[in-house]
C-alpha cells in the first residue's frame, strides 16, 4: 500500500493545483502534530506553497520519528534546504533544480497506486556525468548518462533539455525518450521482480536471461573475454543449461551483476 | 527519435499513446502502449499483449486494432532503432527453417 499524502494548506493558501488529490488535508499546526502521531511511521508531505513550508518547519522543532518525505513545489525566498534535509528522509524541492511533472500530471502520479514506478522529477546531476530522478516516493535514482545509448541516426541524449513526461513513464532528454520501465528494470531489483511476475509467458530459462541481460547491456555475444561468442550463443539457445562456474563468473563480471543475478532478469 | 504511431482521434485526444522510445527494455521487441500512469507492452513478434497487469482488455479496441494493423510498420521501426535486436531477420530465418522441415 502508498503511504499516506498529507498536504499542507495553511488558512488562505488552499491550493487548486491539488483539488483532486486524495490525500489529507493539514491547515494549521495541531493538525500537522495529530497527523504526525497517525502517521508517524512513514508519509509523505507535500508543501505546495512558501507558507505551507513555513507553517511546517514551524511545527517540527526536530527531526520527527520515522520516514518523513517532502515534496516542496514553490521556491522559496530564504536558504532552507539544509533544515529540510534535516528534518526529512527524502526532499524533493523545485529550489534544487528539479524539473517537475506537469501540476496536473503529477497529482494524478501521486494519487496512483504504481506511484514508486514512476517518475515525478528529474535534475542534472552536478558532475554533469549522470542525472537524478525522483521517484513517485520521492527517493532518488541516479543513472549514469552512458546509459542513455545512441541508436544509428538516432538522437543524441540532451542532459541539459530534461524533463520528465508521460505521467512519469518517459524520461525526455533532448529529442531522445527513455521509458521508465526499461531503466527502473535494470537498476531496480524489486521492480524487476515483480516486472517479470506480471509477465504472460516468460523464459525462465539462465539462456533466456542472459540473452535479455546482455542485449540491455548492449554487448554482442563476441565481447566476453575469456568465453567465446560460440559459448555464449549456446548458453543463451538452451543448449548449455548448467555452464561451469567459472564461464558463468566471466560472464556476470563482464555485465557488472553477480553470478546469481543473472537469472533474475 | 521516438517512433510514435498515429492512433485513431478519439483515442489520441483522451490521451492515449502507442511509442518506442529510444531506450526500451530490449527482448523482447515491443511497442508501449500509454495511458496516463498505465503501460502496456505489446510484443512485435507474436501480436499479443506481453503482461497480464495492467490488465489488456481495459485497453481500448479501436487502439489495439490500430496497433495491430500496423505491425510492419512497428517492425520496421523496431529494426530501425534496435539493429541488435531486430526482428525481421529472426522471422525470415524461422520460416526458413520451417520450409526445410
Amino acid at each position: 500500500m502508498s503511504d499516506p499524502l498529507l498536504l499542507i494548506e495553511p488558512h488562505g493558501h488552499a491550493s487548486r493545483l491539488f483539488m483532486r488529490l486524495a490525500a489529507n488535508r493539514l491547515r494549521s499546526e495541531s493538525e500537522i502534530r495529530s497527523a504526525l502521531k497517525r502517521h508517524g511511521r512513514r508519509a509523505l508531505w507535500i508543501a505546495p506553497s512558501s507558507a505551507a513550508v513555513h507553517l511546517l518547519l514551524g511545527t517540527f522543532p526536530r527531526r520527527p520519528m520515522g520516514d518523513q518525505r517532502l515534496l516542496s513545489l514553490e521556491r522559496a525566498s530564504d536558504n532552507r534546504h539544509g533544515l529540510l534535509h534535516a528534518l526529512f528522509r527524502f526532499v524533493v524541492s523545485v529550489d534544487e533544480g528539479v524539473q517537475l511533472l506537469p501540476m496536473d500530471e503529477l497529482a494524478e502520479v501521486l494519487s496512483s497506486a504504481n506511484r514508486a514506478d514512476l517518475f515525478i522529477g528529474a535534475a542534472v546531476a552536478p558532475t554533469d556525468a549522470a542525472i537524478i530522478l525522483y521517484r513517485g516516493n520521492l527517493e532518488p535514482l541516479v543513472v549514469p548518462l552512458t546509459w542513455f545509448r545512441e541508436h544509428p541516426d538516432g538522437p543524441i541524449p540532451d542532459p541539459h533539455d530534461l524533463a520528465v513526461t508521460d505521467f512519469g513513464q518517459t524520461i525526455r532528454l533532448g529529442a531522445y525518450e527513455a521509458a521508465a520501465d526499461a531503466l527502473l528494470y535494470e537498476f531496480d531489483e524489486d521492480y524487476r521482480r515483480r516486472a517479470k511476475k506480471r509477465q504472460v509467458e516468460t523464459d525462465r530459462s539462465l539462456g533466456g536471461a542472459l540473452r535479455r541481460l546482455r542485449l540491455q547491456k548492449g554487448l554482442r555475444q563476441g565481447d566476453f573475454p575469456g568465453v567465446t561468442a560460440k559459448e555464449i550463443a549456446r548458453i543463451e539457445r538452451g543448449e548449455v543449461k548448467k555452464p561451469h562456474q567459472h564461464t558463468l563468473t566471466a560472464i556476470a563480471k563482464r555485465m557488472g551483476v553477480s553470478a546469481d543475478d543473472i537469472l533474475t532478469y | 527519435m521516438p517512433f510514435g504511431l498515429t492512433l485513431p482521434e478519439p483515442c489520441a485526444n483522451r490521451g492515449w499513446k502507442a511509442k518506442i522510445r529510444d531506450r526500451e527494455r530490449l527482448e523482447p521487441p515491443h511497442v508501449t502502449i500509454l495511458y496516463k500512469t498505465s503501460a502496456w507492452r505489446f510484443a512485435l513478434r507474436t501480436g499479443t499483449f506481453l503482461d497480464k497487469e495492467p490488465n489488456p482488455t481495459e485497453v481500448p479496441a479501436e487502439v489495439v486494432g490500430a496497433v495491430r494493423a500496423n505491425l510492419t510498420l512497428l517492425r520496421q521501426e523496431w529494426d530501425r532503432m534496435y539493429p541488435e535486436n531486430r526482428i525481421s531477420t529472426e522471422r525470415k530465418a524461422k520460416r526458413k527453417g520451417k520450409s526445410n522441415e
